[in-house]
């Protein structure tokens, strides 16, 4: 095959894996926790309940599309794009397996936070677009709580990129070949993972949307596809999230055996499968216990990481 | 890569005057975001792909947030939408958009005559430019940093204030 | 290993023409397949079934605003130790120094707010971070400026 062809079949594989990955998940989320709770979940369509999610989407597709009468209609149809395309992009960089990437980028870890940071739009225009007061403090609070997050996201991935020595992906897995940086770098990854539950907004972290308060936060007011956008952005995020954390501490594809992709894959539905466990098993915090972890504990933790870090690799090195 | 950087600029230039003439605020600085990232795709392709990433992470994914936050809290609705039409008015723009137009042709004039030498496609790796910035470029850093310290305290004073003036309640509601 | 070649950028551009094209192609049919109602209510925001009052524009806490701000402070600070972390070992202990003398300069700063209570969510009610004593829901005895 011509590399462009190759190219070709990455990204539209890509996009299909992504987006039967991410219904099949809602799915999956379904089942696994009925399974803690010790009830059933959806297991009438198809075997084991596995269509459920297809016949989710096609009726789905079938709902009204409504834009409210007193929104901001076209602020109000970009709002869920946005959070979708904005998590997609972040894909583009995203290192499978040796050569199994649509680019790579030598500031690909940068670009991953660059694209993240676009997130914050998505929920704080789609709540002030819907004119709705819950929407509009549910996207206020998302909104602070994805940008209070973001700041020590990328300060806790310092440590990797340091002992790295670079911002680009592929190296950063082909650097974990003697060792996986979640040893040296527990404590980079439990701020990650932290950040990685706040900016996908998942239970504990779901205070944006928390229905005994707001309503549904942000997305009250959306119906329909655009609100299956929001939807899905949340288990796209979850995959992405999984598979960074795979790539910066989990050695990425590295494993013995099977092929570097079968690795990936597992490696990334294990972290998924935790962010659901998760969910079946913590409550949720308050909006200023919220706000206070991430300023008072997150923030120091991850610039101490960054400088014991350095220390050690220079005092190492010399 | 040439026709990347054509047609980037050609985003940027439109979004931009879209920024100076909507009416309301929040579209304008949608547009405002679309040119930023469009500026970053310049960059991008220029060779300086750390400034490109970093274009996006600062100014379309931080400041802008502040300025869509700040219109969102402030809520300058149709009022707003009012003042911004008058002031659009061709009375109030024409001067100042000659003497612009007379900057850009000399602008222009200055470029046309040089020998066309952009666009080398020479890549600043990311690790030159943290060595140039935390070596010979030191002092600006830690410059940077006693401003953004001044910066925190004076946003923390100011925004202090307000909070007490209105006496608000945690979830955002005024309770009185 | 042999490093894999840089690729070019062209694919990354594909790739966001694609998913710009889906997304919209997706939101399209949706429009189209989807029924159309005009019922008595249908125009209403949804408040859970309270009949709305007033406007959705009103000024809100300037606590967003401040976070805000605190975030594009940090925000910034962040970049510059992302450069530094990109080049630490050619900086040295020289370096070092130096990226301890701004991570000192950002913990004065971070520490001063502390202190001031500025990371307090929501103080000017409760005072210090806790809850209303009284299970009355805290009258205005409990609300005390701090």
């Amino acid at each position: 095959m011509s590399p462009t062809a190759v190219y070709l079949v990455t990204i539209f594989g890509l996009l299909i894996a992504v987006f039967t990955l991410s219904a099949g998940l809602i799915w999956y989320e379904r089942r696994l926790l009925a399974l803690f709770q010790d009830r059933y979940g959806p297991n009438r369509v198809g075997p084991f309940g596995l269509l459920q999610s297809v016949a989710d989407i096609v009726k789905i597709f079938f709902k009204e599309d409504w834009v409210p009468p007193f929104a901001d209609k076209p602020v109000f149809v970009i709002a869920p794009a946005v959070i979708i395309v904005a998590t997609l992009m972040s894909f583009g960089v995203v290192a499978f397996a040796p050569g199994v990437m649509v680019s790579d980028l030598n500031v690909g870890l940068l670009f991953f936070l660059a694209m993240s940071s676009m997130g914050a739009y998505g929920v704080a225009l789609a709540g002030w677009s819907s004119n709705n007061k819950y929407s509009l403090l549910g996207g206020l609070r998302a909104a602070a709580q994805v940008i209070s997050y973001e700041v020590f996201m990328g300060l806790s991935l310092m440590g990797v990129v340091m002992m790295a020595g670079s911002f680009n992906l592929v190296r950063i897995v082909q650097a974990q070949e003697r060792m996986w940086f979640f040893l040296p770098q527990l404590v980079g990854m439990a701020v990650f993972m932290v950040a990685g539950f706040a900016e996908t907004f998942r239970i504990p972290f779901d205070l944006p949307e928390a229905e005994n308060e707001l309503v549904a936060g942000f997305h009250t007011e959306y119906s329909g596809m655009k609100f299956a956008f929001f939807f899905l952005g949340e288990y796209i995020g979850i995959s992405l999230v999984s598979a960074m954390l795979v790539i910066l501490f989990f050695g990425g594809w590295l494993g013995p055996v099977l092929p570097p992709l079968a690795w990936f894959f597992i490696k990334t539905f294990i972290f998924i499968s935790f962010f659901i466990l998760v969910r079946g098993s913590l409550p949720r915090p308050r909006f200023d216990q919220l706000m206070a972890y991430g300023w008072k504990v997150m923030l120091p933790l991850s610039l101490a990481n960054l400088v014991v870090t350095a220390g050690i690799l220079l005092w190492r090195r010399s | 890569m040439e026709t990347v950087f054509y047609i980037s600029a050609a985003i940027a230039v439109l979004s931009t005057l879209m920024v100076v003439t909507r009416r309301n605020a929040v579209h304008a600085l949608l547009y405002l975001i679309v040119s930023l990232l469009a500026v970053a795709v310049i960059l991008f392709v220029l060779g300086g792909p750390m400034v490109a990433v970093l274009e996006v992470i600062v100014y379309a994914g931080a400041i802008m947030v502040l300025f869509v936050f700040v219109i969102i809290v402030l809520n300058i609705g149709h009022e707003a939408v009012r003042q911004e039409r008058q002031w659009l008015r061709p009375g109030n723009w024409i001067g100042p958009a000659l003497l612009t137009g007379v900057l850009a042709a000399e602008l222009v004039y200055i470029l046309a005559g040089r020998a066309a030498g952009v666009a080398s496609g020479e890549q600043v790796s990311p690790a030159a430019l943290g060595a140039s910035l935390f070596g010979p470029y030191v002092l600006g850093v830690e410059m940077a940093s006693l401003l953004l310290l001044a910066a925190l305290v004076g946003a923390y004073h100011l925004g202090r204030r307000t909070t007490t003036r209105q006496e608000q309640g945690s979830d955002g509601i005024d309770k009185r | 290993m042999p490093l894999i070649a840089t690729m070019p950028l062209w694919p990354l551009v594909a790739y966001f023409g694609v998913v710009v094209v889906m997304v919209a192609g997706i939101l399209a049919l949706s429009w189209v397949l989807g029924q159309r109602r005009r019922d008595r209510q249908t125009g209403q925001p949804y408040e859970s079934g309270m009949v709305s009052t007033g406007s959705a524009r009103g000024p809100l806490s300037a606590e967003f605003y401040l976070i805000a701000m605190f975030f594009v402070i940090f925000d910034l600070e962040a970049v510059f130790l992302f450069a530094y972390a990109i080049a630490y070992d050619r900086l040295g202990w020289a370096g070092y120094v130096e990226m301890l003398i701004f991570v000192g300069v950002l913990a004065a700063a971070l520490g001063y707010l502390w202190k001031v209570g500025a990371l307090d969510w929501g103080t000017s009610r409760y005072g210090k971070g806790r809850l209303p004593t009284s299970a009355a829901g805290g009258g205005d005895s409990t609300r005390g400026k701090s």
